[in-house]
């Protein structure tokens, strides 16, 4: 029974955040067309690209592998199974007491995945954006985990039962244990995790990957058809469980406690005003970024995220954990 | 050990590629990203236009010549009509002059507007693309409002201009450069002298040093970006630029230094918009009332030029860099017995992929952009086996055999016998 229910669950949540992201797309592109004095697509645009691409024709390059028309459909999977472990306004369905790793794990996994498909298209674009994204997949993991492993740390001296689950940001959350320190040091982590969400969806400095001028699109340069329409869509739900996990980190307050509601309503209220907040986070880190900058040579961004962004992250461990070991006062 | 293990690989932009707004091909050699080799391709937007223009007479091929490309469709047209008064000795009247600066400046605002939106979508700067260009509609709008086209206005003819200017499009124009002042170019020098983003992608890429520019003869933005004072409307005191006090920008006056980078191309471009606003206002001061051409009608002029003999040489400063057309007349006929055009793109490009040697790979689109390549006015010439269908590449000495043998079919009692100099580029690929 309780299978049946997580199954259900994770297919509901699998259909509402595939429409959510979508309309998000649309709404990305609507904003950014505003702020470029544009007009813009109609809102639903994504869904109709994403309904040509599955009805059109998909062109298999002659030198590619099997891998070439594996890997989307691996991303789409990999995709959905992280929306298991993603904190969507409440804990994650899949909760165990590791979960947070495996969060991490399924979303590199998913870029690992479109490096093997872009190299085993044999298009020489695809290989190097494959280059690029990897060389951006290292350099982005190392503040993020930091980060997040401090905030979690700090959390975990609150008496919780299990510190490296997700479910632990709803429990407590960083601002209500209220020292300066704290407070300092997650305002530094709030603005490493802007820039890591921004490379993580890849948009305006972190649009290297994909350059369309440089490469042609990168990764995605063979791919056509149902299989790019796979990609777009696993893209759209890994921007979603990304954003998901700022804002659970920083802004988990949900709206049923203060509604007085239980049960499964009290999650859809969490779930709706949860998309808000991400929408909220990915205007931040997605639209107003992109409208706002251009794209950065791949050395430039190492050395952003390596200098400043790494270093950004270690003060803001460092002030959590003076913090609990009370050095100062 | 000092034998290292190198993974090259040869990536082509182009022919069609997001990068490029016309057909060209680049053969780049990568390590990694650092780029080891650059080789252009070019030819693939051949349309016989010399061809054409044999079989047409003079006040024809002003119509071809103005096709030759979408952007600088004045300029070549003025060139032209340089090159054949300067043929047949025809004096063009004084209003007539300043009018072809006024239009000659309202095309180098709308280019060098489009060229900044290109460049700034080259570096995935989107908002520039869309806000430069958006701001580019005025003046296109204002030309369309002169010519009746939003390209091709057809202004000149030979002899003169073909419309006047009147108040209305003075007030007009007056109207537009305050526009431009006040709105426009404090967001422009904003992003293309103070970005944050602008400055680290833009800097230091792309450099072309004054001795690689003076070696393969860069032209316009790209050799003043490099600090060669060179202009011809100022070097060779072209027409009425002397009086409107026309001066080569470098970027000198903007940022106090030269390094020749895309930056500094771009600084060029944005100190030639202020100048061009300078000129219109100054030519309007300065414009005589008197007639705007010599021959009230187009076959006055044709039997004029049917007695023309010899040739002649136009030259201009497009907005890309300096034009020249060459015209010899075909005495009894209307039509010209050659004309031969010479373009901006063609040196500039191969002083850019000389340029590129040693940078990354995210710099070749922001620097084939800088130049603002004009690939259609390039492709004249190709050398194709119409049996095969191969191309041919002629080196250095073969080009030089195929001169020699031509002068002396013309003239058998010219000894001199010149050698291969064998030069950087070492020929013309075609």
């Amino acid at each position: 029974m309780n299978v049946l229910c997580t199954t259900v669950g994770l297919i509901a949540i699998y259909l509402y955040v595939s429409f959510v992201s979508l309309v998000w797309d649309g709404l990305d592109r609507r904003l950014v067309a505003r702020m470029q004095r544009r007009v813009g697509p109609p809102l639903l645009q994504p869904f109709y690209d994403f309904l040509k691409l599955v009805s059109k024709e998909s062109i298999i390059p002659r030198d590619s592998n099997k891998m070439f028309e594996a890997s989307p459909i691996l991303a789409l999977a990999a995709s959905i199974t992280l929306l298991a472990y993603t904190p969507i306004g409440f804990g994650p369905i899949l909760a165990t007491k590791g979960d947070v790793l495996v969060f991490i794990y399924l979303l590199a996994l998913i870029a690992f995945i479109r490096v093997i498909g872009a190299v085993s298209s044999g298009s020489p674009y695809a290989q190097i954006g494959a280059q690029r994204e990897v060389i951006m997949l290292a350099s982005r993991e190392a503040p993020m985990m930091l980060g997040l492993f401090a905030i979690l740390w700090r959390l975990a001296k609150l008496d919780v039962e299990r510190p490296f689950s997700l479910e632990t940001l709803y429990q407590h959350n960083i601002w209500e244990i209220g020292t300066p320190l704290t407070i300092v040091g997650s305002l530094v982590l709030l603005i490493v995790f802007v820039f890591w969400l921004a490379s993580e969806i890849e948009v305006g400095y972190f649009n290297i990957p994909e350059a369309e001028t440089e490469v042609a699109e990168g990764p995605m340069a063979e791919y056509s058809g149902r299989h790019l329409a796979l990609f777009k869509l696993s893209n759209s739900l890994k921007e979603y469980a990304s954003a998901s996990l700022v804002v659970a980190m920083f802004f988990p307050w949900g709206l049923s406690q203060y509604l007085g509601i239980s049960g499964i309503e009290a999650m859809l209220v969490d779930l709706v005003f949860h998309t808000i907040k991400v929408f909220m986070i990915l205007f931040v880190s997605m639209s107003l970024f992109r409208a706002i900058t251009g794209r950065l040579r791949v050395t430039q961004a190492v050395n952003l995220f390596w200098s400043r962004i790494l270093s950004a992250s270690i003060i803001g461990a460092i002030l959590l954990v003076i913090d609990i070991l009370g050095v100062i006062g | 050990m000092n034998s290292r293990i190198e993974y090259w690989v040869k990536i082509p932009i182009g022919p069609i590629h997001p990068a490029l707004e016309e057909p060209e091909k680049f053969i780049i050699t990568l390590d990694g990203e650092r780029i080891i080799h650059v080789d252009i391709k070019l030819g693939y937007n051949l349309r016989g236009l010399e061809w054409i223009a044999m079989r047409r007479n003079y006040i024809q091929l002003l119509y071809l010549v103005e096709r030759i490309c979408g952007i600088c469709s004045f300029s070549h047209n003025h060139t032209y009509t340089r090159a054949v008064e300067e043929m047949a000795g025809i004096e063009v009247p004084e209003r007539a002059e300043y009018i072809r600066a006024i239009i000659g400046e309202l095309e180098r605002i709308h280019s060098h507007l489009l060229n900044l939106g290109v460049v700034g979508h080259a570096i995935g700067y989107d908002t520039v693309l869309h806000l430069s260009w958006l701001a580019r509609e005025r003046v296109m709008d204002i030309l369309e409002a002169i010519g009746g086209n939003r390209v091709n206005y057809a202004m000149n003819t030979i002899g003169g201009v073909r419309r006047d200017i009147e108040e209305k499009h003075k007030r007009m124009i007056l109207e537009m450069i305050r526009y431009y002042r006040e709105e426009v170019m404090p967001k422009v020098e904003e992003i293309f002298l103070y970005d944050p983003t602008v400055e680290a992608r833009l800097r230091d890429a792309g450099v072309i040093p004054k001795r690689i520019a003076l070696e393969y003869s860069a032209q316009g933005p790209t050799a003043r970006g490099s600090g060669i004072k060179k202009d011809v409307r100022y070097n060779e005191q072209l027409g009425v630029y002397p009086e409107l006090g026309i001066r080569p920008i470098t970027p000198k006056e903007f940022t106090g230094v030269i390094k020749g980078d895309v930056f500094d191309r771009m600084v060029v471009r944005v100190g030639e918009l202020w100048q061009s606003m300078e000129i219109i206002e100054k030519a309007f001061d300065q414009m005589p009332e008197d007639k705007i051409k010599t021959f009230s009608k187009d076959n006055v002029a044709l039997a004029k030029l049917k007695k023309a003999e010899g040739a002649g040489i136009g030259r201009y400063e497009a907005p890309r860099g300096e034009t020249i057309h060459y015209v010899r007349a075909n005495p009894g006929t209307d039509g010209p017995a050659k004309w031969k055009a010479r373009e901006p793109t063609f040196p500039n490009l191969f002083a850019v992929a000389r340029a590129l040697v040693g940078e990354q790979l995210a710099d070749v689109p922001v620097a084939i952009a800088s130049i603002d390549p004009c690939l259609s006015c390039t492709d004249r010439v190709a050398i194709i086996d119409s049996k095969t269908g191969k191309k041919k590449v002629l080196t250095e000495k073969d080009l030089l055999k195929a001169s020699i043998e031509k002068t002396k079919e013309i003239n058998p009692n010219i000894k001199a016998k010149p050698e291969a100099v064998g030069g950087i580029c070492g020929g013309v690929r075609l």
